[in-house]
């Protein structure tokens, strides 16, 4: 931290252009209220394969995907540089993903014991992927910058009005009240129609394809380690029909029963992990954007700061959350609960 | 009554969920501070499972607003 007014002076500059260009901004073109909906809209106009569209958060998670990799290989060549130079120590963003990477191994290492080097990939995965994923958010452009797309106003649906800003740039506009019956009739206004954006780039996790599709992933990989640390053993916490199967066993240990039944809660249990899962993280990171386009809409120039940073720690906690959340399902299902199992056998 | 008073009607009175939520991760981090303040050292563990209980206890809170979306976006 560089504290001292000279370090301060850049920041500081940019943050006083960003202001005032944000209050021109505003007294220029003032902000709306877009256009929200769940499903992810489309891009293209024809599936491109079957009946599958491009839609914006495909083109977010590719973007994820490329930083992601690009992160991977500056750590991967920063780490060879400082043992090559003799000096052990990582900086900039290297250590940065040093430090994060640091601290959920040791997490890791203090829950899951010796399966760490089999879980540990997986939490970081999945907190790296989702952390980038969140934070698209915070960027400008992101949500905002994107194809016309023309309402159908038979529909009873609203929209806005265009103007042109430079050849083929187009933005939309609130009408002034003393104008909105003019809009309605159609005289004024360059654009002929109503007109929302479908952005280039949306939240990926606002998308509850991708949020469901990890949670499968996360929950489907956690019974894999359970069939790997127990093998068919594992489904007996399920299923435990062990305990009652020759009858005469129930009369021995009558709470047999019971563990069947706790059995089949602990099924229902598994299922309800995907749900939760992915509506956590959508519901977070969905409810977040809808809450900056509010806030936007309302106040543009400084009230949105606070809700930036309220966004940039709900993404930081989300991801940590929905990692750490399949490791600790993964070292439950490694650890030995078919033991007492055993002990009955021997 | 109109549909659409219906509707955010309904998405208001879904949110009323998120109350048992708010008072469970009071009592979550309740306990988990006066742990911390008794036993200092066993801070990080504590946090661990402090923001793991949190999450579970928010997820019904996430719930609701699911459900309030759904009900002003969806249909």
């Amino acid at each position: 931290m560089n504290n001292t007014g000279k370090g301060c002076l850049p920041g500081c500059v940019v943050m006083l252009v960003a202001f005032v260009l944000g209050i021109i901004a505003f007294i220029r073109v003032s902000p709306i209220l877009p256009h929200i909906q769940l499903p992810a809209e489309p891009l293209t106009k024809q599936p491109i394969i079957g009946d599958i569209y491009l839609t914006n958060t495909m083109v977010a998670m590719l973007l994820v995907d490329i930083i992601v990799i690009l992160m991977a290989i500056a750590a991967a060549r920063a780490v060879k540089k400082a043992i090559a130079g003799g000096y052990m120590v990582p900086t900039g963003i290297t250590g940065a993903i040093e430090a994060l990477l640091e601290a959920i191994h040791n997490l890791t290492e203090s829950t899951a014991g010796k399966w760490t080097p089999r879980i540990f990939p997986w939490f970081a995965a999945i907190t790296l992927f989702v952390l980038v994923a969140n934070w698209m958010e915070l960027i400008p452009g992101v949500d905002s910058i994107g194809l016309l797309h023309e309402v159908n106003v038979e529909e009873g649906e609203h929209g806005y009005p265009i103007k042109e800003l430079a050849p083929g740039i187009f933005y939309i506009y609130e009408p002034r009240e003393e104008h909105k019956e003019d809009v309605q009739a159609g005289e004024m206004g360059e654009g002929e129609g109503q007109f929302h954006i479908y952005p280039f780039v949306r939240v990926l996790t606002t998308d509850l394809n991708f949020t469901v599709g990890l949670a499968l992933v996360a929950v489907i990989m956690v019974q894999v380690y359970g069939v790997m640390a127990h093998g068919g053993r594992y489904f007996l916490k399920f299923f435990a029909f062990d305990k009652v199967i020759p009858p005469s066993k129930v009369q021995k240990n009558p709470l047999g029963i019971i563990d069947l039944g706790v059995g089949f809660l602990e099924l229902i249990s598994e299922i309800s992990k995907i749900l939760s899962f992915s509506f956590r993280l959508f519901g977070n990171i969905f409810a977040g954007s809808v809450l900056l386009f509010v806030i936007g809409s309302l106040v543009s120039v400084v009230a949105q700061w606070a809700f930036l940073g309220l966004e940039f720690f709900v993404g930081l906690i989300q991801a940590f959350v929905f990692g750490m959340l399949t490791m600790v399902f993964m070292s439950q299902a490694v650890a030995g609960h078919g033991g007492h199992g055993e002990e009955g056998a021997h | 009554m109109d549909v659409a008073a219906a509707k955010l009607l309904g998405a208001g009175i879904a949110m009323i969920g998120t109350i048992g939520a708010g008072l469970g991760i009071g009592v979550l981090v309740n306990g988990a501070v006066q742990g911390i303040a008794r036993n200092p050292d066993a801070s990080g563990a504590v946090q661990t499972n402090m923001i793991l209980g949190i999450a579970f206890a928010e997820a019904v809170a996430i719930y609701c607003l699911v459900v309030a979306l759904l009900i002003l976006f969806v249909g």
